[in-house]
């Protein structure tokens, strides 16, 4: 275990923890008007053009949303477990959790390149195969335009997440991490559930709108 | 000394996860009730539930330092303008959709 002293601009390690956790809430803001400005898009959209939205909605893999959500609600759950094995000092637990947040980020985004699969499969990628079906007419594709922005900007911030936790898990193996300071894991850990709490408002979005 | 004092018991985020779990049911079983526009209300409606029960509890807003709130307050204080704002436009905006 490495010896541990605050950053020279920092008066205890318990400052610099939480001058680091308020950083990433910060970036979390930003990142709440990112999504935002995102999803009113859509709820504009939505409006102008109701019936093409819910027709468009329809085609969307209702399954593979539906487990996606339940692994990333899961990985949560697992982080913050690893965050408490950290500040216990169960290094043993906390390299488990993370493994186990790691391999359901990995297991989300294996059934959403499913799921992007069967959408090229039903004809639903605007500009490089889209066939708009006659119910979706005319303004349908705008929907899809949404679903290819949204779901993969989350990929990506999700994908960043796991290089977060890999790091973290290199950071374990190293040593840095300790009961005394373990400010990086939970800097993390706000990330990752942020990440989660994306897909929670994307998921009505996309797959609830037009099933009734 | 720790960033967190204390951290709250393993058994609380497992009975959290579980709600989520059941809300996340609900939210797809509204779905198919035929709500008409209350439809989403409702959906995101639950979806703004689960997501306070992931900030105050797995996003740690619970416990200290108490000055996280506004922190993570300021986004959505900033997402109301921007909500609000568009919306006036998009409301009052004649021929929309052309």
């Amino acid at each position: 275990m490495r010896s541990l002293h605050p950053e020279i601009q920092y008066a205890t390690l318990s400052q610099q923890g939480e001058t680091a956790q308020l950083g990433m809430w910060v970036f979390i803001a930003t990142e709440t008007l990112f999504f935002g400005a995102l999803i009113f898009t859509y709820f504009v959209c939505r409006d102008a053009y109701p019936k093409e939205f819910a027709e468009a909605g329809k085609d969307t893999v209702l399954w593979c949303g539906s487990v996606n959500i339940g692994l990333l609600l899961t990985s949560s759950l697992t982080m913050v477990l690893a965050i408490d094995a950290a500040a216990d000092g169960r290094r043993r637990h906390l390299r488990y959790w993370l493994l186990a947040t790691a391999a359901l980020g990995i297991a989300f985004v294996g059934v959403k390149g499913f799921e992007w699969y069967l959408d090229f499969a039903h004809h639903d990628v605007p500009s490089i195969d889209f066939i708009l079906k006659p119910a979706e007419a005319p303004a349908g594709e705008l929907f899809w335009v949404f679903y290819f922005v949204a779901t993969p900007l989350h990929a990506l911030h999700l994908l960043i997440g796991l290089g977060l936790i890999f790091y973290m898990l290199w950071r374990v193996r190293r040593g840095d991490l300790s009961p005394a300071y373990f400010a990086p894991l939970e800097v993390v850990g706000l990330y990752w559930s942020f990440v989660d709490t994306v897909w929670i408002f994307l998921f009505p979005a996309i797959y609830l709108v037009g099933r009734s | 000394m720790k960033t967190s004092a204390t951290h709250e018991p393993a058994l609380l985020y497992v009975i959290a996860w579980l709600v989520l779990v059941l809300l996340t049911a609900f939210n797809i079983g509204t779905a198919f009730l035929g709500l008409g526009v209350y439809g989403p209300v409702v959906q995101f409606g639950i979806a703004a539930t689960q997501a306070a029960i992931i900030f105050i509890l797995f996003m740690r807003l619970k416990g200290p330092p108490s000055l996280k709130w506004i922190f993570a307050g300021a986004g959505f204080f900033w997402l109301l303008f921007l909500y609000g704002l568009s919306t006036t436009d998009y409301a009052t905006r004649q021929g929309w959709p052309s």
